[in-house]
Formats: structure tokens, sequence, C-alpha cells
């Protein structure tokens, strides 16, 4: 009994003595500001513009404001068929994020992992395009494949009769698709090889023994192992295609709507003279769709820190 | 104690003591209330980074402050990202004086009063405008907010010497179906007869407008853009009914093309004409002064006889003071002198080709391609201003735009488009 309260004593002590008033200075310093940041950059902004979106506002003055319910919800599901359109273009975008470019990243990683002939090149080759920006990608590929771009111009055609990578309705989503997994390919797989150097390779070899397959391997052994990087990949994939927007935006411009997703609705409502309420609506049922994921993401990311 | 001493400017302290030392800040609106000259630094938010439009704002700056004794801070932003920041940039610390446009956008502003009041800038300027500027430049309270620069009409672009080459004469065509003859004679030469792009949105509004005002005549077309008439008239389906028999002579990729894109099937010699405004001259300038001096331009011909070329498209751009400014007398004052005679020749000297919007403005200079704008400028009767700045910015962007890009794509939609197109207009809300 004594020792028992003796032992609490002096962790309540050490506790004490951890936790100075110097340090509780830097704690609150460094736990204090950057959640006063967060609170007042990002969680205040929020929560406003979801209250905005249930208003009528030009977007200039305070006293404007007047309330709408939910007339622009109404609005955009009943009387914005682009919205219906825009939505159906960023589900496209999962499925492909989600079905060829995630699983050719992973399948990039599992090679080079395996330390292939040229993996060092590889590895770079691929890395590359995720030092840039997805605007700057955008800028790059422009040039590519504009009717006067480079493309069009080894072929020999003039701009009458280019081959219309952006304008034709049959592809021009895929072609920005195909820009947008150049990029991303190589994000993932970077993530999955960081995941795949840390997997024992003790699992491997007892695998091996067994007389297991390279497939096999890798859907009993590796998947399993890597789960904590699987949903990391995965939310990562999901939030990529929700809040995609620069590329299009870049290819077509503000008005431009001839790929239209949810990231260039809400600025197209916002920026200008527009409707910044609806855009503030846009913005509210993107956060709605991107919010599950982010949650997921977060709960692995603390789960990690904890073990 | 520093910063009020920093506040007293070298510049102030020295206007303020020669009026018996009226202070800091306040001072230059005392100043000009008192009918003095406004005085004091400024600046000047150009809404162009391209390089001859930058030539010809700099030209009037530097004359401004030669004239003034004023120094004048010059800002460039990139036209659409200045267009797309306005309302932050005005309820911000806006530059004094801005390039804008005239008509609805001028109006949007100035209804949420950010723009300031200059009417009595326009009481010095009045006898140098017709009565057509004014009410362009006229907010819905009856006030003026803006100083015309310059416009350009928007019409048939075609280049002399190939009409010449195929032996015909667009400016002797009669009508609609005569342009069809000749945009015929040009695509059996293998040349696309009506260049087209929009991928941007808003270039192929121009031909939207322009076909209903023919068609339909004036009034009904600005009746439609305020609302007044539905979208789903037989007469807005008879509009895309009349532009459907222009897609065989259009370059297959319209949706691949921004305005330069059309711009350079005509200057390549690859299309026979283009529909646009003239401001591309200068692009044209700027390849060569021989392929300026090929550029011409004709009226839209006439559709229907009723109304025969009575309206044009003709944007005019020109000068705003910001209402939250630091220095509006100044700023007010410097607008004041861009759209006076002397400030229009000043970026006229600069030899960037403009068609000045003051009447007195001496026109023995301008070259022959100017002149035919004036030209086909005075043959219409009413001028609009151009589709997203005749109607609600919140429809003409993000719903007419889309909407002729989709009708582009399958003409044949039609009837659903001007469905979509008469809902979403009434969705709007009532601001």
């Amino acid at each position: 009994m004594n020792s028992t309260a003796d032992n609490k004593n002096t962790t309540q002590v050490t506790r004490r003595r951890a936790f100075s008033p110097k340090d509780r200075l830097t704690l609150g310093v460094f736990i204090g500001v950057p959640t006063a940041l967060h609170v007042l950059l990002v969680w205040i902004p929020a929560v406003a513009t979801i209250g905005l979106s249930f208003t009528y506002w030009t977007g200039i003055h305070i006293n404007d404001i007047r309330w709408a319910g939910f007339a622009n919800y109404h609005n955009i599901f009943f009387s914005t068929p682009v919205f219906w359109q825009a939505l159906k273009d960023n589900v496209i975008w999962l499925g492909w994020f989600g079905l060829i470019a995630t699983p050719l990243g992973i399948l990039l990683a599992y090679q080079i992992d395996r330390q292939i002939r040229g993996h060092a090149f590889f590895q770079t080759a691929y890395y590359i395009p995720v030092v840039l920006s997805l605007a700057v990608t955008g800028v790059i590929w422009n040039f590519m494949l504009r009717p006067d771009g480079f493309i069009n111009g080894i072929l020999g055609k003039d701009i009458t009769n280019p081959i219309s990578f952006f304008g034709d309705d049959r592809w021009n989503l895929y072609v920005i698709l195909v820009m947008a997994s150049w990029r991303h390919i190589g994000y993932i797989m970077l993530l999955y090889l960081a995941g795949l150097k840390a997997v024992d390779p003790a699992l491997r070899e007892a695998a091996a023994l067994d007389g297991a397959t390279e497939w096999e391997t890798f859907k009993r052994i590796i998947l399993p192992t890597m789960r904590p990087v699987n949903i990391i990949v995965l939310v990562i994939t999901i939030i990529e295609s929700l809040r995609a927007f620069d590329i299009v935006y870049i290819i077509y411009g503000t008005s431009g709507a001839q790929v239209p997703i949810l990231g260039t609705l809400v600025f197209q409502n916002i920026s200008g003279e527009g409707q910044s309420m609806k855009g503030a609506a846009y913005a509210t049922i993107l956060f709605l769709l991107s919010i599950g994921p982010i949650i997921a993401y977060l709960r692995t990311t603390f789960k990690e820190d904890v073990k | 104690m520093s910063v009020e001493q920093n506040g007293v400017s070298r510049r102030t302290l020295i206007k303020g003591a020669a009026l018996g030392g009226i202070g800091i800040a306040g001072g230059a609106t005392v100043l000009s209330s008192c009918g003095s000259k406004a005085s004091g630094p400024m600046s000047f938010g150009a809404r162009t980074v391209d390089e001859s439009p930058t030539k010809q704002l700099k030209g009037l700056v530097a004359a401004y402050e030669k004239k003034s004794g004023n120094k004048v801070t010059y800002n460039a932003t990139e036209s659409n990202a200045f267009q797309n920041n306005l309302s932050q940039y005005l309820q911000g610390t806006p530059d004094d004086a801005f390039q804008w446009m005239a008509g609805y956008r001028m109006q949007f502003f100035a209804e949420q009063g950010l723009l300031e009041d200059i009417s009595d800038v326009w009481k010095d300027l009045e006898s140098q405008y017709d009565n057509s500027y004014k009410i362009a430049s006229t907010g819905l309270d009856g006030k003026q907010y803006f100083v015309p620069q310059s416009w350009y009409p928007w019409g048939l672009h075609y280049r002399k010497s190939m009409v010449k080459d195929l032996g015909l004469d667009p400016e002797n065509i009669a009508n609609f179906d005569d342009m069809i003859k000749m945009f015929d004679a040009m695509k059996k030469k293998g040349l696309v007869g009506f260049a087209a792009g929009d991928k941007g949105g808003w270039e192929a509004m121009g031909t939207f407008d322009i076909i209903n005002a023919r068609l339909n005549g004036y009034q009904f077309h600005v009746d439609l853009l305020a609302g007044r008439e539905k979208w789903t008239d037989q007469r807005v389906i008879d509009v895309f009914a009349q532009w459907e028999k222009l897609l065989p002579y259009t370059n297959k990729n319209v949706l691949d093309l921004e305005w330069d894109g059309a711009m350079q099937l005509l200057l390549q010699k690859k299309a026979g004409s283009t529909l646009m405004g003239s401001w591309f001259g200068q692009n044209f300038k700027d390849k060569s002064q021989a392929d300026y001096d090929d550029l011409w331009i004709v009226p839209f011909p006439e559709i229907n006889p009723e109304h025969g070329v009575d309206t044009i498209d003709a944007p005019i751009d020109g000068f705003c003071v910001a209402a939250n400014g630091s220095n509006t007398a100044v700023g007010k004052d410097f607008i004041k002198f861009a759209g006076d005679k002397e400030g229009m020749q000043a970026m006229l000297d600069t030899g960037v080709a403009m068609t000045s919007a003051n009447k007195n403005q001496d026109t023995s200079t301008y070259d022959p391609f100017q002149k035919q704008q004036l030209n086909v400028m005075s043959q219409a009767k009413y001028i609009t201003q151009f589709l997203d700045r005749d109607t609600r910015p919140d429809f003409a962007g993000p719903v007419v735009g889309p909407a002729i890009q989709s009708w582009y794509k399958n003409p044949k939609d039609v009837n659903k488009i001007v469905d979509s197109l008469q809902a979403q207009w009434e969705a709007l809300p009532k601001l």
C-alpha cells in the first residue's frame, strides 16, 4: 500500500517537474499558436462559408446578407444542370484515380522496391512530376497538347485541323486525367515505397520458403502488413479527386466549363461579380464529400503516432 | 509621435503650408472641394500586362505626371486575375483610379458603393462626348461613375488581299445569304469561311448578340438580356437556327481555340473571315505593318430587312475611381485628364492603335483601319456593349457561356439548351 502511494507520489512529482513554468509556456506556445492560427484561418472561414451558403449575398456589404434557407442548395440540385455534370466528372476522376492511377503507383513502387534493373532511374523519373505543382503540370501539358502545341506540331497539323485534345467532349476529361495522373502516380509511388521499405524482409523470405508466388506474397503478406499506408493512399486518392481544380483552371480558365468539376464551380461563382453564396454552397457540398475521408485519414495518422 | 511625423509627408507639408496649414490625410479632399487643383501622389491600376496597352497607358500616366506634377504609381494586373479579384480589390486598399468596363459591369460595383461618384468630372467632359457614352457611364442611380477611354466595334474582319485574290467583295454583300455564298466560295478554296473560337466561353457571345440583333432587333435583344423576354421564345430558337447555317463554314475546333486562335486562322490566311472586336488589330500590327494594312472590317450583314444593320456590339473600356482609394481627388483629376482630348492624344501618340471615345479627337492621324472602324460604328443606330456586359454577370459567365459551348457540341439540343437557360435565369436570386 505504502509503496504504491509512494510510487504515485513520485510519478506526480516527476510529472510536476516535467512541466515547469517554462515548459508550460513552451508547450502553451507550441500548442496554442498553431491552434489559434488553425481556428482563425481554417475553422472560422469554414464555418462562415457554411453559414453563407444559407444566405443571399453579393459578397460585398455585410449588412446586405439576407437569409435564404436552403434556396441555394435547391437551386444547385434542381436548376443547375452543370452541377450534376460536375459531380459526374468528379466521380469519373475518383474512379480513374482509384482504379488506374493509384494501382499503377503501387505497382511501380513494388517493382522499384524489388530493385528491378534501373530502379534508381525510374524512381527519380517518376518522382520528378511530384515536385511540380499541379498548376505547372497544367502549363507544361498545355504547351504540348494545344492546337498549336508541340504534339500537333510534330504531327504536322496546323490549327485548322489539329487533334482536339481539350475541345472534344469524347475524351477531354480523360486527357485531363492523364495529365493529373502523371503527377499522382509518382506521389503514390513514393508513399508506398516508403511503406514497403518498412516491411520486414523476413516475412518475404518466409513466404518464399513456403513456395508462395510473387502475387500471392503481395496479396497475402505485403498488402495486409501495409494496412496503415493503404488507408492513407486511399484517402489521398479520394481527396485529390475531389479537390481537383488547378489543372482544369489552367487549361480552361474561369468561364470555360468544358470539363466542369466541383472545384471550378466554387471558383466560378465566387470570383468576379458572381454569386458568392452559391459558390459557398458548392464549397459546403465539397466539404461534406471530403470530410469523411479526411476524418479516416486523421484517425489513421493519429493511431500511427500513438503506436 | 513619429508615426504622425511620417504621416505629414514632405509634399503634403508644402501644400498644407501654402493653404495655411491644412494637415495630413484629409488635405487633398479639402483642397479639391475648395476648387483648387487636386494634388499628391496617387496610384493607377491597369487591367493588362500586355506590351502594347501597357505602353499606351504608361504614355497617359507620363503625360499626366508632366501636366499635374502629381506622382502616379503604375500597378499592372493580368486582366482575368484583375476581373476575378475586383470586388476584393475594391473593398481593400485599391488604386485610386483603375481601368474597367462600362455598362452592367460598372453599375454592379457602383450600386455596392465601391466606385466614386464622378458626376462633376462629367460636367467638364460632357461637351466632348456623345450622349450614348454618358449613358454607358451612368449608374442605376443616375450618377456617373466611369470615363470612357476607347471602344472597338464587333464586325466581320477579313484580309483585303485574300478576298481580292478570291474575287470576293465583302464590303458589298447585301445580306446573310450573300455572306453564305461568299463563305461557300472560300470553302471551295479550302479555307475556313467563318473562323470562331469559344474555348474561353465568352467569345461566341458576340455571334449570338449580332444574330439576335439582326434577326429580332435591338429591342428584343436588350429585353431578353434584361429578363423581360424569355429564352424559350421561338425567336431565340430562330437565332440558333440561323447560327447553325454558319457551322459548315466554321472551323471544327471552335471549343479548342480561344479568341486568339480564331485570330491566328485569319492571320495565317487559313480563314477568310472572323467575327470579333477590332482590338486585335494591334496583334496584326505587332506581326507586321503589312498584315495590319491588310486587315479590314465590315458590319455583320443584314438578316431581317426590318432591322437592317442598325445594331452593333461596341464595348467601351475606360476608367473608374475607387471609393476606397487613398487619394480619390487626384484619382478623379487623373481620369478627367484621361477622358479629355489631351489625355487621349497622349495615348494615341504612343503609336498603339486605339479608337478614342472622345468626339473632339483629331481623327486625321487615324490610319485607314481605324477610320473604317468609325465608319462601321456610324452605320449603327443602337450600340450594345457585349452579352457579358449587358446582362447579369452571374448569368453571363456561369450560365450563357457554357450553354453556347454545349450548343456547339450538339446544335440539335437547342430546345433543351434554351429551356435550361430560362430555368437558370429564373433561379437567379433577386439581388
